[in-house]
């Protein structure tokens, strides 16, 4: 089967200033939905916050910074998961993607930056340094024969060219459960 | 979303299920850091559906198991 891993993250929205206006007319779930600045500003935040810390940070640590109630945040990284900047546990609480990085353990593991991060699959392992703009050594094993594979990017070239990535859910229905494709 | 050894091992993991689309590791490098090049960037601002399809048809992934939504 296929693993139960993070998509893309895309985030197909339109920025949006000023009020806490919402697209109408969405094309399905998240895509082309307006973020506001200040669900931008948390957005970008909780990025930062996931840099530093090396892990994904609470909701009250981020209400913390921001001066704001925990509900709040939550509220804020709802809009966010709605839109598909982030992804949330099945809860709804605390952050499960910030895409590339993933806030559980995975079986995709990027060394990069001097830290190591979990990511949520293997298109997302490569976004780890794509994102940092640094090389990175990406660990993970062949679903097929369980034999580890270790690929090393440099200038965003991959040593080994042998290896192919599979998706198995087309990308009209990746959304449909991000955590399946 | 996996990194196989091969089309080999690809095809032998889908037992018969109907195969997604497989890409070359280069291909994917590309595609990794076309997607997520600017997402640390703190002037980010969210993409379009037809930008993010662009990234796609730009590197050749095109047909319907690349086509969004």
């Amino acid at each position: 089967m296929a693993q139960r891993c993070a998509g893309p993250g895309r985030t197909v929205l339109l920025g949006a200033e000023g009020a806490r206006q919402r697209v109408t007319g969405l094309r399905s779930g998240g895509y082309d939905r307006a973020v506001d600045q200040p669900d931008l500003d948390l957005r970008n935040l909780t990025y930062r916050r996931f840099i530093d810390l090396g892990r994904a940070p609470t909701a009250t640590e981020i209400a913390t910074e921001r001066q704001q109630s925990v509900d709040a945040v939550r509220a804020g990284w709802r809009r966010l998961h709605e839109a598909h900047a982030v992804v949330l546990d099945r809860d709804m609480v605390e952050l499960r993607m910030v895409n590339p990085f993933a806030a559980r353990p995975t079986a995709h593991r990027v060394e990069a930056a001097g830290r190591s991060w979990f990511a949520n699959c293997a298109w997302d392992a490569f976004g780890v340094g794509a994102a940092l703009h640094v090389d990175s050594v990406i660990d993970t094993t062949c679903p097929d024969c369980a034999d580890p594979i270790r690929v090393t990017v440099t200038d965003s070239r991959p040593d080994d060219t042998d290896l192919v990535f599979h998706v198995l859910v087309p990308a009209a229905e990746w959304w449909a459960d991000i955590g399946y494709t | 979303m996996l990194l196989f050894r091969s089309e080999e091992h690809v095809t032998r993991w889908l037992a018969g299920r109907t195969p997604g689309a497989t890409i070359s590791v280069g291909t994917l490098c590309d595609l990794a850091y076309a997607w997520w090049g600017d997402r640390l960037d703190p002037n980010w601002r969210p993409r379009s559906r037809d930008y993010s399809q662009a990234i796609l048809d730009g590197l050749g992934l095109t047909g319907p198991a690349w086509t969004l939504p």
